[in-house]
């Protein structure tokens, strides 16, 4: 078992050893560890001298960024629990977050859309700081706030709130402990096999475990994060690579399957790349073969996790990407895995049941949610929702999930969520939300409507109302109408049959 | 010309047919229109309605983040004899 440390401690040893190294380059700012921890100071100084206390709640609503991070880290470093928002959210979904966890200090772009809407909460006791890159802004004032030492924290301590995929109405509010994070984080470092000297391309959000993984690991290494907010250019993106003589680049199944459909490799010095990883769902066979054909001198780490347990469960090593293809691995350092059948017993080797998994890393529970936390935490046991097997080497198999969430490009996306915005629509008589397959995203959102008698209602008018309300990549990208939706004998809808064919109309 | 490719943003990405929600020299990125899945969609769109092919490599925002850089674009990519055929 590795030792007890915590993220911002992580952090200000990396500061110390080298204060020059570049920590963060984002476009053309280059901010080198020094630097980043004096704002992470100032801006623990500013929440201390606020009255932050303990455990209270400071969430960041940014896009990747330098400033993002000095949020994040200086909400740990004075002791508070730094819960990441999803920047593309909308004030719907904000404010019912914000209400969840009780945040007292907001951090927030000063160009979000529905900035005058957040700022109008504080009668919630909500105090809300307001980020760009101006000389009178909220930011600056703040960056000069007298710089505050690191609280000390034990393992059991809250850090950090994630909000997964629940609804508007029920929000899951993952609630990971500073023990958790530095688990995961030792495990992670362990198997990569991180280096100061690596320099990693970052395009995934820091709000998902996923990037929040990505961002922690290597900060703690004392290694460079390039931010990159869009793969819009894939170009753009290999020649970023190329320049900045990046080593690790981690994404889902359609970073890669954008990025070899639209450029050619070839084209870029990409030498320096030592290692790919890949999680967020299965990558097909065929995308895995053209990646490590485009790109045959970097080690390709498939891997899989769950928010629940911070981020990271197995890990295949790449050197048997060949003989296990289609696993997720075994389990990284200090995580334990068994299948459990239904009445929570472990299967015997190559039978599915659901994937069951322990260890530091492992949530202490949903916030402010005892029922919800104890349908998953039972028995000891984290029990993810997903099924699969494990083989007579203890190579995990997965074989789908339980439940009907939706999973598109890096996003983990409630349906229930979209039809309960849908359904606001005075026309609408009914709605389902499903996935189907697509090739670049592996899913694609459609919702099948019926309408109430008279009414009428076109896709543009729903698709409008959804991006109003919701982040663009919960926008049905299909809306059919239907005369009814199909269900089964108990009254529920059978999504499945939505999501294979097109619905009757 | 302009006027097809507005009317293709306007309804694919801002879900409207109102005019006024798009400019031509807008950038698609920073008003947060375009992202890595519409602009493959578009680049469809370009090749199917215009008859261009449209490379990897032209793939940049330089060419694709605006209508006014999309118009002169494709105004660049087709080939005399349509832009003949299209004055007529």
């Amino acid at each position: 078992m590795t030792s007890f440390l915590p993220l911002a401690d992580r952090l200000q040893a990396s500061a110390a050893r080298t204060p020059d190294a570049e920590a963060i380059v984002h476009g053309t700012r280059r901010v080198s560890y020094g630097e980043l921890w004096a704002q992470v100071r100032a801006v623990a100084g500013y929440l201390k001298a606020g009255g932050l206390d303990r455990g209270d709640r400071v969430a960041v609503l940014l896009e990747n960024s330098v400033e993002y991070v000095a949020a994040y880290y200086g909400t740990l470093a004075a002791g508070g629990v730094a819960v990441g928002l999803n920047a593309s959210a909308r004030a719907r979904e904000i404010s019912a977050w914000l209400d969840h966890c009780g945040a007292r200090v907001l951090f927030v772009a000063a160009r979000h859309p529905d900035v005058e809407a957040l700022r109008a909460r504080a009668h919630t006791g909500l105090t809300v700081v307001t980020v760009d890159a101006s000389d009178d802004g909220d930011w600056k004032r703040l960056l000069a706030s007298a710089p505050a030492d690191v609280v000390p924290v034990g393992p059991e301590d809250t850090a950090a709130i994630l909000y997964t995929s629940g609804t508007t109405g029920r929000p899951k509010g993952v609630t990971l402990s500073h023990g958790n994070l530095s688990a995961n984080n030792a495990s992670i470092i362990q198997y990569l096999g991180l280096l100061p000297s690596d320099r990693v391309l970052n395009l995934l959000p820091f709000f998902y475990s996923y990037g929040s993984s990505v961002l922690h690991t290597h900060l703690a290494t004392g290694a460079t994060l390039v931010i990159e907010n869009n793969l819009i250019y894939p170009q753009k993106t290999l020649a970023r690579l190329a320049d900045e003589r990046i080593t690790g680049f981690p994404g889902v199944p359609s970073t890669f399957a954008l990025l070899l459909q639209a450029a050619d490799f070839s084209k870029f010095d990409l030498g320096a790349l030592r290692y790919l990883t890949q999680a967020g769902g299965a990558m097909p066979p065929a995308t895995i073969q053209r990646l490590r054909e485009a790109l045959p001198n970097a080690r390709l780490f498939v891997m899989y996790g769950q928010t629940e347990a911070t981020a990271r469960l197995t890990y295949l090593p790449p050197d048997r990407l060949d003989d296990k293809l289609g696993s997720v691995g075994v389990p990284i350092p200090g995580v334990e895995i068994e299948v459990h059948d239904e009445t929570d017993r472990p299967v015997p080797v190559g039978v599915d049941g659901e994937v069951c998994v322990r260890g530091g890393n492992v949530m202490t529970g949903y916030f402010n949610d005892q029922p919800a936390t104890q349908s998953v935490l039972r028995n000891g046991w984290l029990h993810t929702g997903d099924l699969g097997h494990l083989d007579a080497d203890g190579y995990l198999y997965l074989q789908g999930r339980r439940s009907d969430m939706i999973k598109s490009g890096a996003h983990r996306i409630s349906p229930f969520d979209i039809e309960e915005v849908i359904a606001a629509l005075p026309e609408v008589a009914e709605t389902a939300v499903v996935g189907i397959p697509d090739d670049v995203l592996g899913e694609a959102i459609k919702a099948v409507i019926t309408l109430k008698p008279g009414a009428t209602l076109d896709a543009m008018q729903v698709q409008r109302h959804c991006s109003e309300q919701l982040p663009r990549y919960k926008v049905p990208r299909t809306v059919e109408f239907a005369t009814s939706l199909p269900r089964t004998s108990s009254g529920k809808i059978k999504r499945y049959q939505l999501a294979g064919t097109a619905a009757a109309s | 010309m302009q006027q097809q490719i507005r009317s293709f943003i306007l309804t694919s990405f801002l879900f409207t047919d109102d005019e006024s929600k798009l400019k031509n020299h807008d950038s698609l990125l920073e008003q947060g229109i375009m992202d890595s899945t519409g602009v493959l969609e578009l680049v469809g769109f370009l090749e199917s309605q215009f008859g261009i092919k449209v490379a990897d490599d032209e793939l940049v925002p330089e060419n694709l983040d605006s209508v006014d850089r999309i118009v002169a674009f494709v105004g660049r990519k087709q080939p005399a004899q349509s832009r003949a055929a299209a004055a007529v």
